[in-house]
């Protein structure tokens, strides 16, 4: 190894980064750590991206966050708007500190509200990220082994950041807010044996109390987001040593990794994303004004306005809640509210199915390997379904969670549109199930039709026979039929003439549409790498077999 | 707009929708900065009265010309009006409400002790004359000007009695706006919502948005209860407390929004669809850019 | 993570006489990174195409910095006070424009270091080993008998008596902090659930035979004067001392109560037991429910006028008034709680509305032991 030469005492370093690497060496010895770390490849595929805009995301998170807290008062301390007050539709309202200060930060801190913006939608956009992101690694079976823990980490980020979402946009202690908070009130109250309970050790007595916001101040702001950052830690670290999965093509295989190098791709790729998504925050923020709590005004228990929803990510609960018919369960002068099922069961049900979905495919499946490769989502027909059923369920209750926005805009029933949800949630996630299959089958017999035939070339040609056929490029060599010999790969199948070698602008989409032919010399190379896997792979199994 | 065979009055008589008589269209965008007085607009919509007036003087109709500020004479119109709103009537409504205003069974309700404040929130939001039947009677050009539509509600109180159009000004002082606000959350926005959108109630029934309305038409719409809408008395709520919410929502539809685009003021639902499309969608096309392969 | 098996690596001498590009190819390849493909993408310096390329990620960076110029200068002499309509409504344009350029000053700042690589730093293709099969026998023994001996050492397998100590003292130590965190919280729900401050109360109330008189949002006695046929209207006990958890009639949550008269011809059909709760008794015309929906604790309160039908606008339960309010759609399970009501004259010789009594079932969502 280059650490253990003998001459290396009286070698000073001669570059400026060598001396500071040589400083931190002599306190650290980190030489070798370092230079690994810095060699370390990192994914390059645009779809690898969609976590990154989470963790981006909540890093302008902590930092709104901590500007807001300093102008943030979380107490419901019962206040009255001064008289002299910026905002004149306030002036002489009472109302809890909390809001005021929410008020303050709006009309009364210079860029105050601008921050309070982007915090807001960076929150939005940090749920929609982690939600995204799942379904990129769900479709493509990237939670497999080895990485099922981290399927389960990353899950339990979104039940987090779902619960973080909810407890900080109570925090201004609007009318909207409020009003999400008495039902957040009534779903543990839902809860058998517990519920009252629950309910009075939440809220330090009956509903609303006076203690809630400050308890969920410091949840929102330090338990929840150190699990939360600890999680992510967790979660990045397993991708690290595991490293990431990837689409298959050559040189991306089971035994090797593709993608770029942290110095100075990675790094510089990196911040610059981190830029761009601070970056459309801060648009969101500035451009498009959200959770306006000045209009909504203070929570009192007696006022409520139409049209009360969460926020997006909340709303498939507030959907589930509406469709779910008036089935209340009484025993021995007990009772089971119709809110527990869909609040409490629901949620449980889909995070624990989802949580147990990569062991009961490997169950089902009877897979015990390891997978760094990924599939494409039309290889694994079952899978696609169910995520597109589960898609189509999770669409339903979030439409139904803002459908009376959708009945007044469109002139709709509103009874209709209740209807139509309840019947739409049992009709069509089966149907999305069906759909889904058929089309995954569809594009695989496609693949393999081309694979065989080669690709349609549009030239039609006049055979002796005077029979005319259509010309069709094979995509690798053929066999005595003129059938090609290719076998699928589990990666894109070229469709058309100009997906073939010459450049297009989709091409470079990587993964999806990269070209089949490489450049010579990257040829030769990955020819060598393979040649070199396959002989590592013949020396591992030699002595296995001897041993057997 | 939806009654074709409605004549168009202010489009015949050369005038922007935006000073109409009615003041509907007016209300909801004020984009230049308005003189600071509020009294600066009622005095503009009663100069397009006039000259809607003087309009029609021009046509023949005399009559017009004498009464052409209606809010000048704040007890009430003269006989002269109610006659003029008989005529009226007996054009327009008649078919429906039937000769004397006790209504015709399975055609329209009778119009005994509705009041005037009724006649004139149905006509001048255009409500009425209706074009058909269904849940709602929806929110449509007025087919009748400022005096005409006082004049029909002079009538029918005539008849009937109840409580009549309120004159002069209706809304509070700027001190009341906050107070307005208060009552307004308290008895109004569980319908309308805070911001004055409007909301579906059962089974295709709606609360409107207040989007358009004048402050006559909300005065008059709470003394009146029109279709669903429960009825506010002066007793329930003073015409003070009144004249406040006024306040508060005049000012919360004329005010700019200081966070960006209002996105309809809508709260959630609207933020939902930007968050996606909008946030969403530009990192997706960012990523697409720095994850294409540039060889 | 990249120390599994040390490749055959270039002595310090070797690296000594490379050049800095193959010595860092040689440090990939130590970490198993295999660089298949590597190339300048400017091999000849100083070429127009590369001055462009240069000049249009320092013009991403300039865009940025100016950008973020604009935002201090705007953020220091921009209008942000928000007026009253009819002043000055510049305000409007604050929060856009200190959010636009600060999205131009990032988005910019990203866009000209994406450029950067993708268009100046040298274009490469590599692949690294995973290296992720199991570990090899030698280190999978090792760490079991390390794992054995440091268990048999603790002598735990043949001392159970210390084993079961031990279980019992972690138990311990992990429920202390969990009872001594929930226990601090735990508050023992009592009545709050069942009763609400309609209650009698001869102490507070003694002139009206211990009935709490009915107030609007203003503490107002609300008279049935005051409401015209049709008309709903929010009211509450005229409790004004507070509760012991500080709430008073106005603004505790199980208070709000939805006051309804009802338009000439339209009469309630009464549940078992609760006719004449309105008033006048024999036949109401005024009645009262709690405004809290017995399904989500919402204050369902969109009342249609003409068919009775009470919405409630988080989950659109409806109730049905005419029918003492039963749930006739959406996902509530009971009707709201009705208030038997009466009237007394006042010193004004005015009627005022009193509550008989409380509720007589629990107000808002259900809960487990509740009937």
């Amino acid at each position: 190894m280059t650490t253990t030469a003998p001459t290396r005492r009286t070698d000073a370093p001669r570059t400026p980064q060598g001396k500071l690497a040589k400083f931190f060496d002599d306190r650290l010895t980190a030489a070798r750590w370092t230079r690994a770390t810095l060699n370390k490849l990192y994914p390059d595929h645009w779809s690898f991206m969609m976590g990154e805009i989470a963790l981006y995301s909540f890093i302008v998170l902590l930092l709104t966050g901590t500007y807001l807290s300093f102008f943030f008062d979380p107490s419901m301390t019962e206040v009255v708007y001064p008289k002299n007050g910026t905002y004149v539709p306030m002036h002489g309202v009472t109302m809890s500190a909390a809001y005021k200060s929410t008020l303050d930060i709006t009309f009364d801190v210079r860029g105050g509200l601008v921050v309070r913006q982007i915090h807001h939608w960076s929150a939005l956009m940090f749920l929609a990220a982690m939600l995204v992101h799942m379904c990129r690694v769900f479709f493509t079976g990237a939670f497999r082994k080895p990485r099922e823990l981290n399927w389960l980490i990353g899950l339990s980020l979104i039940g987090l950041g779902i619960i973080e979402g909810f407890v900080g946009y109570s925090l201004p202690d609007d009318l909207l807010s409020g009003t999400g908070l008495r039902i957040a009130d009534a779903i543990m109250l839902s809860i058998p044996v517990i519920g009252t309970w629950t309910s009075f050790l939440i809220f330090g007595g009956p509903f609303p109390g006076n203690i809630i916001i400050g308890r969920f101040y410091i949840a929102h702001v330090l338990l929840i987001p150190a699990i939360i950052a600890v999680l992510i830690a967790a979660h990045i670290g397993l991708v690290v040593i595991q490293k990431h999965s990837e689409f298959p093509r050559r040189g991306h295989t089971e035994k090797t990794v593709g993608g770029e190098r942290f110095m100075p791709y990675y790094m510089t790729k990196a911040t610059a994303f981190f830029f761009i998504v601070f970056g459309v925050c801060a648009a969101l923020g500035g451009l498009a004004q959200i959770n306006p709590v000045w209009l909504f005004g203070p929570y009192t228990p007696s006022q409520v306005s139409s049209g009360s929803q969460p926020d997006w990510y909340m709303m498939f609960l507030d959907g589930s809640t509406r469709l779910f018919p008036s089935w209340e369960i009484r025993l021995w002068h007990h009772t089971v509210p119709p809110l527990f099922w869909p609040t409490v069961v629901l949620p449980g049900i889909l995070f624990t199915l989802a949580g147990a979905f990569p062991f009961i495919e490997a169950k089902m499946t009877n897979d015990r390997e390891k997978h760094h490769l990924l599939q494409r989502p039309r290889d694994v027909p079952v899978r696609t379904g169910l995520g597109c059923m589960a898609l189509t369920f999770y669409l339903v209750l979030f439409l139904s969670g803002g459908n009376d926005i959708i009945a007044k805009a469109f002139n709709i029933s509103l009874n209709a549109m209740t209807w139509g949800g309840r019947i739409a949630l049992l009709i069509l996630p089966p149907l999305a199930y069906l759909f889904a299959y058929r089309v995954c089958l569809g594009l695989q017999r496609h693949d393999r039709e081309v694979l065989e035939h080669g690709v349609e070339t549009g030239i039609i040609k006049l055979l002796p026979t005077g029979e005319y056929i259509e010309v069709h490029q094979p995509l690798g060599p053929t066999d005595e039929h003129g059938h090609g010999v290719l076998p699928y790969a589990g990666a894109p199948v070229p469709k058309r003439m100009n997906q073939l070698g010459a450049s297009t602008p989709l091409r470079h989409i990587r993964g999806f549409f990269y070209p089949v032919k490489e450049k010579p010399e990257i040829q030769a190379a990955l020819d060598e790498l393979e040649a070199r896997e396959q002989a590592e792979v013949e020396s591992a199994e030699g002595p296995k077999q001897l041993t057997d | 707009m939806k009654d074709d065979d409605d004549i168009d009055v202010e489009r015949e008589f050369g005038f922007e929708p935006a000073v109409s008589a009615t003041g509907a269209a007016a209300a909801p965008s004020r984009e230049k900065p308005r003189p600071r007085k509020r009294r600066g607009r009622l005095r503009r919509r009663l100069g397009a009265t006039a000259v809607l007036s003087l309009a029609l003087v021009s046509m023949g109709s005399l009559y017009a010309a004498f009464a052409a500020s209606p809010s000048a004479n704040d007890t009430g119109l003269s006989k002269t009006d109610i006659q003029a709103g008989r005529q009226l009537y007996q054009v327009s409504c008649i078919t429906c409400h039937g000769a004397n205003l006790d209504g015709i069974v399975g055609q329209g309700p009778s119009l005994i002790g509705v009041g005037g404040a009724a006649v004139y929130f149905q006509v001048s939001t255009g409500r009425m004359p209706a074009t058909g039947q269904g849940a709602e009677n929806p929110r449509k050009e007025a087919k009748f000007d400022e005096q005409q539509t006082e004049q029909l509600a002079a009538y029918v109180e005539s008849v009937g009695g109840g409580p009549s159009v309120p004159q002069g000004s209706l809304r509070g002082p700027d001190d009341a706006i906050a107070e307005g606000g208060v009552l307004y959350r308290l008895n109004c926005a569980s319908c309308h919502g805070v911001t004055g959108k409007g909301a579906p109630l059962s089974a295709g029934k709606v609360a409107p948005s207040l989007n358009d309305a004048t402050d006559r038409q909300m005065v008059t719409a709470m003394l009146s209860g029109p279709e669903q809408m429960p009825v506010f008395s002066n007793n329930q709520l003073t015409p003070d407390q009144k004249r406040a919410i006024v306040a508060y929502i005049q000012t919360l539809k004329a005010s700019k929004d200081p966070g960006g685009a209002g996105i309809d003021r809508i709260g959630p639902v609207s933020e939902a669809i930007v968050a996606w499309v909008g946030g969403v969608g530009a990192i997706m096309i960012a990523i697409l850019w720095i994850g294409a392969r540039n060889r | 993570m990249s120390d599994h098996r040390p490749e055959e690596g270039p002595t310090a001498d070797e690296l000594r006489q490379m050049t800095s590009e193959e010595a860092m190819i040689a440090s990939a390849k130590a970490a198993g990174v295999h660089v298949i493909h590597r190339r300048d993408r400017f091999p000849i310096r100083g070429t127009r195409a590369e001055k462009r390329a240069e000049r249009g990620v320092a013009l991403a960076f300039a865009v940025s910095g100016l950008a973020g110029v604009a935002f201090i200068v705007y953020f220091i002499v921009g209008h942000w006070r928000w007026h009253l309509p009819g002043t000055s409504q510049d305000f409007q344009y604050y929060t856009p424009i200190l959010g636009g350029t600060l999205a131009i000053m990032l988005i910019f700042l990203g866009i000209g270091m994406v450029l950067w690589v993708k268009w100046l730093m040298p274009e490469e293709e590599v692949v690294q080993d995973r290296h992720d099969g199991p570990s090899n026998d030698e280190d999978n023994l090792m760490t079991e008998a390390t794992l054995v001996v440091g268990f048999e050492d603790t002598g735990l397998p043949r001392r159970g008596l210390i084993l079961r100590s031990l279980m019992f003292a972690g138990g311990a130590v992990a429920t202390v902090p969990l009872i001594a965190l929930v226990g601090g919280m735990l508050k023992k729900p009592g009545s709050q659930l069942l009763h609400t401050l309609y209650r009698r109360n001869s102490k507070l109330f003694p002139n009206s035979d211990g009935m709490v008189p009915i107030v609007d949002g203003l503490w107002r006695p609300v008279s049935p004067d005051d409401m015209e046929p049709g008309a709903i209207a929010t009211v509450f006990p005229g409790v004004r001392q507070k509760t012991a958890w500080g709430t008073d009639g106005l603004t505790d949550a199980a208070s709000p109560t939805l006051l309804i008269r009802l338009r000439p011809g339209q009469t309630v059909k009464p549940r078992a037991g609760q006719a004449g709760w309105g008033w006048p008794s024999e036949s109401p015309e005024y009645i009262a429910f709690s405004k809290i929906c017995t399904h989500a604790g919402c204050p369902a309160s969109l009342y249609e006028q003409q068919t009775g039908r009470l919405l409630c606008p988080c989950h659109q339960s409806q109730f049905q008034v005419l029918e003492d309010a039963k749930p006739v759609f959406g996902p509530a399970t009971r009707s709201l709680p009705k208030l038997p009501i009466t009237v007394r004259e006042g010193d004004d010789g005015r009627l005022y509305f009193y509550a008989v009594s409380d509720f007589h079932e629990a107000i808002g969502p259900g809960f487990w032991e509740r009937r």
